[in-house]
């Protein structure tokens, strides 16, 4: 099987809001329920008129039929409050429930997947798409039951009263359904192809507005303007030629589905009904009255789906994000022996790609040991540090860390068996000190503070930012550099004390001051550990205990430094090219090869 | 009311006359409508009193109804139209702004930001003119008009029509400010909730290790209880208002029916009139009950209109007349103070430049070092006018540049940046970019000299090849050699250079490199460097330090004079010296 793939599961909206489908489902009753009494009070109405038709009206009558009228609106109002109430509190308290089961699940799956999907992506689907379900959950529900019961009531209560005119009535909607039908024939493809000119526009203004800021900066812009202008003009096209095929359809639909056509069509055909005695003038009323509610529920319908695939694209999402298989953890976890790590035969492929990025890799690193991961990029080296941790599972072979297979590890004493020193320093919007006790939930502040003094950060700490160790890390005015942050992860990571530590070109982009401090903290957070470096800058690890080179996922040499130069394999030609390129300067032909190394 | 109108019919610009059509027809068609509801009185009256002239007064209703619907046909012509043709010319408009607007007001907002008001909020804006307004028009003349015809029939039974329907629109209006208050509350939740997501999905790793993951995560937990919580609170607030009009339309139809019933009783009123009102009554209530929907969608395109307007209103650098031309490039700065734009109103600006004066010879290789946040790189941006200095002048070939246009100051510089920009074209495109005019053998030219024209062959389509079929299989060494080509195909006689090649691995450095000493032959050079090995051989080589210049000279002179270059100089040796394993 290949890492990461997902079974797709798709999950329809109506089973993303099970959590909460007391609440919802009782919204709705509420919310149909205070359709039906608002069409009850319509109704009370007609013996209203029959009382005034009469020669002497009974008041007491009309008073008691008009309190029944008052009941049936209170009823329905307060029916409609607590609808909206019951609604946008399951709404609301679907929200939380599914961010803590999409984080409890995150926290499950492979943490590669949650490294290449990227905080962008999976912030959009936990905050935007969860919140595009409230639109469903809590507006539509309540709306939805209230759109489809009041028709129906209606039409059967009119059936009872009087079927001519419950057929006159409904008379709009064969003429409307057929108009609508023919008009939209071709819907499905032209709409089809409006979206997809849409979307290709959509992407030209992404491209645009990103591109704009470099594209700028050297000349006006007005290339990139010229593509911009005729993807508008290209999407405008599509979706004229889209609204000239439907709009006709559309039009009919509108006007035979507002209410005056069918009142007309009651009024004219009552009337004649009226004048040859066979209706009486109040059910003529009545079906006034009542007779338009249907025409007037295709309205919401059509809002309705609006708002329904809005929510069920958020929906796919979130069905597929926890559709995502979870790596599995062992049914009896065993504990690391020790510090090593060991490759045997690792084979892995990256889901979505088709070459193996590591090919049948075995590497020891014994315990206390360092060893320096090199190659171009994507050669392998970065996979390797990722599948210690168990970033993914290997397709073939075996991972060992502390002598046991890192899948019979419970993944959490596999995280804090290794320190992991990323090129990206993450810090919580927390005090510097809990960022720092991070790497040991229980440590006290004389333990924090040791372990900043030992990575070098525990003199700016104290000397540079406002509140000392209770600083906040990201609030405004705390300008930490990057240096800095490095160095307040490194503390974290000393703190953490684990046997194994891999790091990640961890000083490839700080300043030179800040670099001198950054070594300083690697050498104290490494002594005595066993130590795995992805290397960039070769001149580092020229004293490693072995240099694994990889070439294409496999590794092509291994040995100590003079060894590989002196072989004049890749890696030699790599340290030569390392040097030509160090000794690089603007308008300086490389004629003399900087010394200092 | 108002205001919207003013505010469509400007985002309308040049299309403005299609949305006033449809607005004139819309107007009308309603007016109908309203006439036609008011053809009820006749034609009970006449019914009632068995007079088969209820016949004429029906046919006339049938009549209005078609014309309304003929009126709708046509303004919905121009619903469709002004929509296309508005949404095409608002992208435009902004695409247009978005070039000529100052660069620090374009670095200021968010890519995402502006995304969302070219696409989104275009959209909702045209969307409403496309018919939005046309319903909102219905929902108001219509009753207006059967109301006044109402006056001449019972003034009693049109006052109360007239009264008891609009009551709810102040008291909605009331009602929704105070949930709008509340629900800035619960935004400010919202936006922690975002950056505790966002915060656990970067630190995920971190936070298993510490056990501090889903229910666990007692920092997300908690922000997610604070949100129902807020949540709650607004929805509360926010009932009343969506709820009332609704409930008022119904509590008013009863009112007006009571009123009916008792002038009825009293002989006042005729009763055939008093049915024809209960018609009309409820018919009124659904209209208006949707009411509250509708406003919604109208604070909705306020905001998108606001925000499309607040984009527009942003004004170019101006350009001092009479504009000058460029012919020499040596690049002077005078006195030169510059304070980043606050990022909240109130708040004070970042000082970043003081007192920099410096002058570098046409064809020289200057340098910039120094700490970052020393304003290295705000020089550069100044060159190429991101914004204008707050004193000083800034001046090449001895021209102020505030007195160049863009298109003549923009082809003279070249800048290449760590992070490369291609679009989803050919990569012969993205090349000719520079040079819209250049034939394929200059394209090719430029390529070979940045050292691409190798790897560019052996793509599939070679230069055909477009971005984003191999989109990620290029690597930042191979985009950075792309982005130079376009750069040496631009030729501009200044380059700016911003530590192109600090992100790249050993190979494709060493091919960066050699890219860079080709476009940088024989141009006035300016470099931001952090090896400072890279530039021992500039002209000069400007210390910067808290946005001043500390220090300046040759790389000899200024490790002679000993003071923070050399200190630099020393503690990067140390650091080539270091290794893992010492």
């Amino acid at each position: 099987m290949t890492a990461g793939q997902a079974e797709e599961k798709e999950l329809t909206l109506w089973q993303i809001i099970a959590p909460v489908k007391r609440q919802i489902y009782l919204g709705m009753a509420m919310s149909a329920t205070s359709g039906i009494a608002w069409v009850i009070a319509l109704i009370l109405l007609r013996p209203i008129v029959s009382e005034m038709m009469t020669a002497e009206p009974d008041v007491t009558t009309l008073l008691r039929l008009g309190g029944f009228i008052l009941l049936a609106i209170v009823i329905a109002i307060f029916l409609r409050i607590y609808s909206f109430n019951w609604s946008h509190r399951g709404a609301f308290e679907l929200e939380e429930k599914l961010r803590t089961q999409l984080t409890t699940h995150l926290a499950k799956v492979p943490l590669g997947y949650v490294v290449s999907t990227g905080s962008g992506t999976l912030k959009k689907i936990l905050m935007d798409d969860v919140r595009s379900l409230h639109a469903f959950v809590a507006d539509s529900t309540p709306l939805m039951a209230r759109a489809y019961s009041l028709p129906v009531i209606t039409i059967v209560f009119m059936f009872i009263v009087d079927w001519r005119m419950a057929l006159i009535s409904l008379a709009v909607f064969p003429v409307g359904f057929v108009a609508t039908r023919v008009a939209f024939r071709d819907y499905a493809v032209a709409r089809a192809e409006a979206d997809a000119a849409n979307e290709r526009m959509n992407r030209t203004i992404i491209e645009y507005v990103q591109g704009m800021q470099v594209v700028r900066t050297f000349d006006d812009g007005s290339s990139s303007f010229h593509r911009y202008r005729e993807a508008l003009t290209d999407a405008t096209k599509t979706v004229r030629k889209w609204t000239d095929g439907t709009k006709h359809g559309a039009f009919v639909a509108q006007t035979l589905f507002a209410a005056l056509p069918t009142m007309a069509i009651v009024l004219m055909a009552g009337g004649f009904l009226v004048s040859n005695g066979t209706l009486d003038l109040p059910t003529l009323l009545l079906f006034l009255f009542i007779a338009p509610t249907l025409p007037d529920s295709i309205i919401p319908m059509i809002f309705l789906s609006v708002l329904v695939n809005m929510a069920s694209a958020g929906a796919k999402r979130i069905g597929y994000l926890l559709g995502q298989p979870i790596l599995p953890e062992p049914a009896s976890p065993q504990t690391p022996q020790n510090g090593s790590v060991r490759f045997e035969n690792v084979t892995f492929t990256y889901a979505n790609r088709t070459d193996p990025a590591l090919e049948n890799v075995s590497i020891e690193m014994p315990e206390g040991s360092i060893t320096a991961l090199v190659g171009l990029s994507g050669a392998g080296k970065s996979t390797v540090a990722r599948l210690i941790p168990r970033f993914w599972d290997v397709d073939a072979g075996t991972v060992y860390v502390g002598d046991v297979d890192v899948r019979n590890l419970n993944s959490d004493d596999l995280m804090r068996h290794i320190s992991f020193v990323f090129q990206i320093p993450f810090l919580l919007t927390d005090t510097i000190r809990e960022n720092i006790r991070l790497g040991k939930p229980d440590a006290t502040d004389a333990e924090v503070e040791a372990a900043a003094r030992a990575s070098q950060a525990h003199d700016f700490i104290v000397n540079e930012l406002p509140n000392g160790y209770d600083t906040k890390a990201g609030d405004r005015g705390t300008r930490l550099s990057g240096g800095q942050r490095q160095r307040i992860t490194i503390a974290r990571a000393i703190l953490q004390n684990s046997p194994i530590v891999v790091l990640d070109e961890a000083t490839a982009f700080a300043d030179p001051e800040n670099e001198a401090k950054i070594h300083a903290g690697i050498a104290n957070l490494t002594a005595g550990k066993t130590l795995i470096v992805v290397a960039h800058r070769l001149s580092t690890i020229q004293d490693a205990d072995q240099i694994v080179v990889f070439d294409k996922g496999r590794v092509v040499e291994q040995g100590k430094h003079d060894a590989l130069v002196a072989s004049e394999g890749i890696y030699a030609n790599l340290w030569h090219k390392y040097n030509e390129a160090r000794s690089w300067g603007l308008r300086r032909h490389s004629q003399q090869v900087e010394t200092g190394d | 009311m108002l205001d919207t109108y003013n505010n469509m019919i400007q985002v309308a610009g040049s299309k403005k006359r299609l949305l006033q059509n449809g607005i004139v027809l819309a107007i009308v068609g309603s007016i109908l409508q309203g006439i036609a509801f008011a053809l009820l009185f006749p034609f009970f009256i006449n019914l009632f009193a068995g007079n088969s002239q209820w016949q004429l007064y029906g046919w006339v209703m049938v009549v209005l109804i078609v014309i309304d619907a003929g009126l709708r046909w046509w303004e919905s012509n121009y619903g469709y139209e002004s929509q296309m043709e508005v949404a095409n010319e608002v992208r435009i408009k902004l695409g247009e702004k978005l070039r000529n607007m100052p660069l620090e007001y374009l670095q200021s907002r968010q890519t995402g930001d502006l995304n969302v008001v070219l696409s989104g909020n275009v959209n909702d804006v045209v969307l409403i003119m496309g018919g939005m307004y046309s319903i909102v028009l219905h929902t108001i003349i219509v009753p207006i008009t059967t109301v006044v015809i109402t006056l001449f029939i019972d003034w009693r039974l049109a006052i109360a029509l007239g009264v008891l329907f609009p009551i709810g629109v102040p008291l909605y209006k009331r009602m929704r400010q105070v949930a709008a208050r509340e629900n800035r509350v619960s935004a400010v939740a919202h936006a922690a909730v975002t950056s505790n997501l966002i915060e656990y999905a970067q630190g995920l790793a971190v936070l298993r290790a510490s056990r501090q993951v889903g229910a666990q995560s007692v920092r997300l937990q908690d922000s997610l209880a604070d949100l129902r919580a807020k949540q709650t609170k607004s929805a509360d607030l926010n009932v009343l208002p969506s709820i009332s009009m609704s409930s008022i339309v119904q509590i008013g139809i009863l009112l007006v029916t009571a009123l009916g019933v008792y002038l009825a009783l009293g002989g006042t009123l005729e009763i055939a009139v008093l049915f024809a009102t209960l018609a009309i009554a409820v018919r009124f209530a659904e209209p208006l009950s949707i009411f509250a929907n509708m406003a919604t969608m109208f604070d909705f395109m306020e905001a998108a209109i606001e925000r499309i307007n607040e984009l527009m209103s942003v004004e170019p650098l101006p350009v001092q007349q009479p504009a000058q031309r460029l012919t020499e490039f040596d690049i002077q700065f005078e006195d030169v103070e510059f304070t980043y734009a606050p990022e909240n109103e109130g708040e004070d600006g970042e000082l970043v430049l003081r007192d920099i004066s410096f002058h570098l010879p046409e064809k020289s290789l200057t340098a910039l070092v120094g700490e970052s946040g020393g304003g290295k790189t705000t020089i550069t941006k100044l060159i190429s006018r991101y914004a204008d200095p707050q004193k000083g002048a800034i001046k090449i070939g001895g021209v102020d540049i505030r007195a160049l246009e863009q298109k003549e100051l923009m082809p003279h510089i070249s800048v290449v940046f760590q992070d490369v920009y291609l679009f989803d074209d050919s990569i012969r495109n993205n090349i000719r970019m520079a040079k819209q005019d250049a034939t394929d053998a200059e394209v090719e030219a430029a390529a070979e000299a940045a050292n691409c024209h190798e790897f560019i062959t052996r793509l599939p389509d070679g230069y055909d090849t477009t971005v984003g079929e191999i989109g990620g299989s290029l690597s930042g060494g191979e985009r950075q050699r792309i982005s130079i080509a376009r750069a040496i195909l631009n030729d501009a006689p200044i380059v700016l250079l911003d530590e192109p090649t600090s992100a790249l691995d050993t190979e494709s450095e060493v091919a960066v490199q050699r890219a860079i000493d080709r476009l940088v032959e024989n141009k006035t050079v300016v470099v931001i460097a952090h090896r400072l090995s890279t530039v021992v051989a500039a002209d000069q080589i400007l210390v910067l330090e808290d946005g001043r210049i500390v220090e300046r000279g040759g790389h000899d002179e200024l490790l002679v004079e000993n003071g923070r270059y050399a200190a630099m100089w020393a503690a990067q040796q140390q650091v080539r010296r270091w290794k893992v394993v010492s």
